[in-house]
């Protein structure tokens, strides 16, 4: 569960002050798919790289699963990222010398699994997100849809208690848009997976539980599970 | 303990994979520059080596013996020569003593002169002690008795029609001939020339010899002589048998061979640990130079890629320590690359020597060197590779995503 409360950003840009967050609170329970939305510059990925350890808030208190967050050290934040959170994010940001495998079982490596463990992890979610028989292929061979899975795969590799997406659609097709959230959608429901996604797309809210809306820094609107 | 180990292990997967599938032109290309980087290192420590092992040898076997016993101060000549030789060759390890009469003379041949060193030896002594009467390129040593024959260097034989070039020549004199020889007291002999020789050291090979009892005759001493060499068993022990000839009451001065030649082989090594270390330096550089741009160029080229790791908590030292290891393959499939191509050069140089004054130069590899270039190699390289990848891992995981 994430409970943040009044979150304040502001970043300067030379001499001008940008404020990204004006007071934002929210809170995420176990297993929803929230999405947050809004246009360009009104703070929705400034609040997800708070929410997901990737920045700090000017203001205002963080707490994942009875942790506050921004109470811990730098080495700390690292840990929790690799053990408590998973990312995906818009380019799919994958290691081009690795397989899809590789890429999936290297933050297992660094939790120090035994090799059946993250050899039998990482296949078994591979094939979970329809991969299963793309294991040993590297970035190049894949499709931009693959790769996002493939990001997919390796977020959820070590069951984090959040997924964090930020706007992981971005330079994809319409049609494998569409496959990501739906397999989004079935970790959500099949794991009860916690998902926060950063998105721009109105369509996407149909995959949304609650949608966020953010407007200059604060929330605008709050809309309650869409879907069914 | 554990999370250090499997940080390291991470960071080895991500540079072995680095490695294995990065791209392969650069990695040998970086390979082959430091391989040659290495080679550079060792090429001119060799060669002084190699210069100062010949300037020993040659002054050893032809010029000094490993010792040299010189008269007193004051005194021209060493007297009871026999006596002395005697008392020297009694010390253990001693294995030859050769007196030697040193006396500058002119010698004559068909109309050209030139002036030179002229020693009288005893050749059985010479022979128990130098390595002269090995290097015959024509005619034969001299002998014990032989009053009227002369050996001379080739250099100071010389060459028909051809000058000197600044160092005595006789421009051509054949074993057979007759050379005259004018003493400093004004006294002249004609000798023949029973054999010619050729050391490749400079000083030796534009001297001549007669027997030392020609010598003595022509200069009025006996039982004397300017020097007695000394010949031990072992070589590089001079200080150790100094120290026995004078424990056995020698009042003569004793001289190790380097102490005689010291001065001269200092100055020249001194010269040559200049450009060496010119030489080392501009390598470490030119490494710290191709190193750092190597894993720059990696790194800001993945500058996001970094950010990324770091997002999903890859610790900034695993990210580190996985370049570091790139630039320790590198380092060291280089080095072995560069000590294949050293043993090439050296295999090389010894069949075909370079020449210096004091004789051929044959490259002398010595273990400290290789290590030190090893060692050096690897701090340079590694402190290059750790700057840029801690420069870019350090830097706000935000800021390095957003490229």
């Amino acid at each position: 569960m994430i409970v943040a409360e009044d979150l304040t950003r502001v970043y300067t840009m030379g001499r001008v002050k940008v404020r990204a967050l004006g007071g934002v609170s929210l809170t995420v329970a176990r297993g929803e798919f929230v999405g947050i939305m809004g246009a360009s510059g009104s703070g929705k990925s400034t609040l997800l790289h708070i929410l997901g350890l990737l920045d700090r808030p000017d203001s205002g208190s963080v707490t994942i699963d009875g942790t506050d967050v921004l109470a811990l050290s730098d080495h700390r934040r690292t840990l929790f990222r690799l053990n408590r959170l998973g990312y995906v994010f818009q380019d799919y940001a994958l290691i081009g010398e690795l397989t899809a495998l590789e890429n999936v079982y290297l933050t297992s490596l660094v939790r120090g699994d035994q090799k059946e463990e993250y050899l039998g992890k990482s296949t078994e979610i591979l094939r979970r997100v329809g991969l299963g028989d793309r294991i040993n292929h590297r970035q190049s061979e894949l499709s931009g849809g693959e790769q996002q899975r493939v990001a997919i795969a390796r977020a959820l590799v070590n069951n984090p208690s959040i997924l964090l997406a930020d706007e992981p659609c971005a330079n994809l097709d319409s049609q494998t848009s569409k496959s990501i959230l739906d397999l989004f959608a079935r970790l959500n429901e099949e794991l009860d997976q916690t998902i926060v996604m950063v998105s721009h797309e109105d369509w996407h809210k149909e995959y949304f539980c609650r949608v966020v809306t953010l407007r200059d820094g604060l929330i605008e609107e709050v809309t309650e599970c869409r879907r069914a | 303990m554990t999370a250090v180990f499997a940080g390291l292990k991470v960071s080895a997967f991500l540079a072995w994979k680095t490695i294995e599938r990065g791209n392969t032109g650069t990695l040998a290309l970086t390979i082959m520059i430091i391989a040659l980087i290495f080679v550079n290192l060792i090429f001119l420590p060799s060669i002084i080596s190699g210069v100062v092992e010949t300037f020993n040898t040659q002054s050893i076997d032809f010029d000094l013996g490993n010792i040299v016993v010189e008269p007193r101060e004051g005194s021209q000549y060493i007297g009871g020569v026999t006596g002395l030789q005697k008392k020297i060759e009694r010390v253990p390890g001693i294995i030859g003593t050769s007196p030697r009469i040193a006396v500058g003379v002119t010698l004559f041949y068909r109309g050209s002169n030139t002036a030179s060193t002229l020693y009288g030896i005893t050749p059985e002594d010479e022979r128990s002690t130098t390595r002269i009467a090995d290097f015959m390129t024509e005619g034969e040593f001299l002998a014990n008795g032989d009053t009227d024959a002369i050996v001379m260097g080739a250099i100071l034989a010389g060459r028909e029609g051809e000058e000197g070039g600044g160092l005595p020549s006789l421009e051509g004199v054949m074993v057979g001939d007759s050379v005259e020889v004018a003493y400093p007291n004004d006294e002249t002999r004609t000798y023949r020339v029973k054999g010619i020789f050729e050391t490749q050291s400079f000083g030796v090979d534009t001297a001549a010899f007669v027997t030392g009892d020609e010598a003595s005759e022509v200069l009025g001493l006996h039982d004397q002589a300017s020097v007695i060499l000394v010949k031990t068993e072992v070589d590089g022990r001079e200080e150790g048998y100094k120290r026995e000839l004078l424990s056995y009451g020698i009042q003569e001065e004793v001289w190790t061979f380097r102490e005689k030649t010291g001065g001269v082989l200092d100055q020249a090594i001194q010269s040559f640990n200049i450009i060496n270390t010119i030489s080392t330096l501009v390598s470490l550089i030119i490494a710290v130079v191709v190193v750092f741009i190597v894993i720059f160029i990696n790194t800001v080229n993945r500058r996001r890629q970094i950010g990324i790791l770091k997002a999903i908590g890859i610790d900034q030292q695993i990210i580190i320590n996985s370049y570091v290891l790139q630039v320790l393959f590198i380092t060291a499939v280089g080095a072995l690359a560069g000590i294949v191509l050293a043993a090439g050069m050296t295999a090389y140089l010894t069949a075909y020597p370079l020449v210096f004054p004091g004789g051929p130069v044959y490259p002398v590899v010595e273990t400290s060197a290789v290590l030190r270039s090893i060692a050096s190699l690897f701090a340079v390289s590694v402190l290059a590779g750790y700057i840029p990848a801690w420069q870019v891992a350090r830097e706000d995981i935000l800021s390095a995503i957003r490229g």
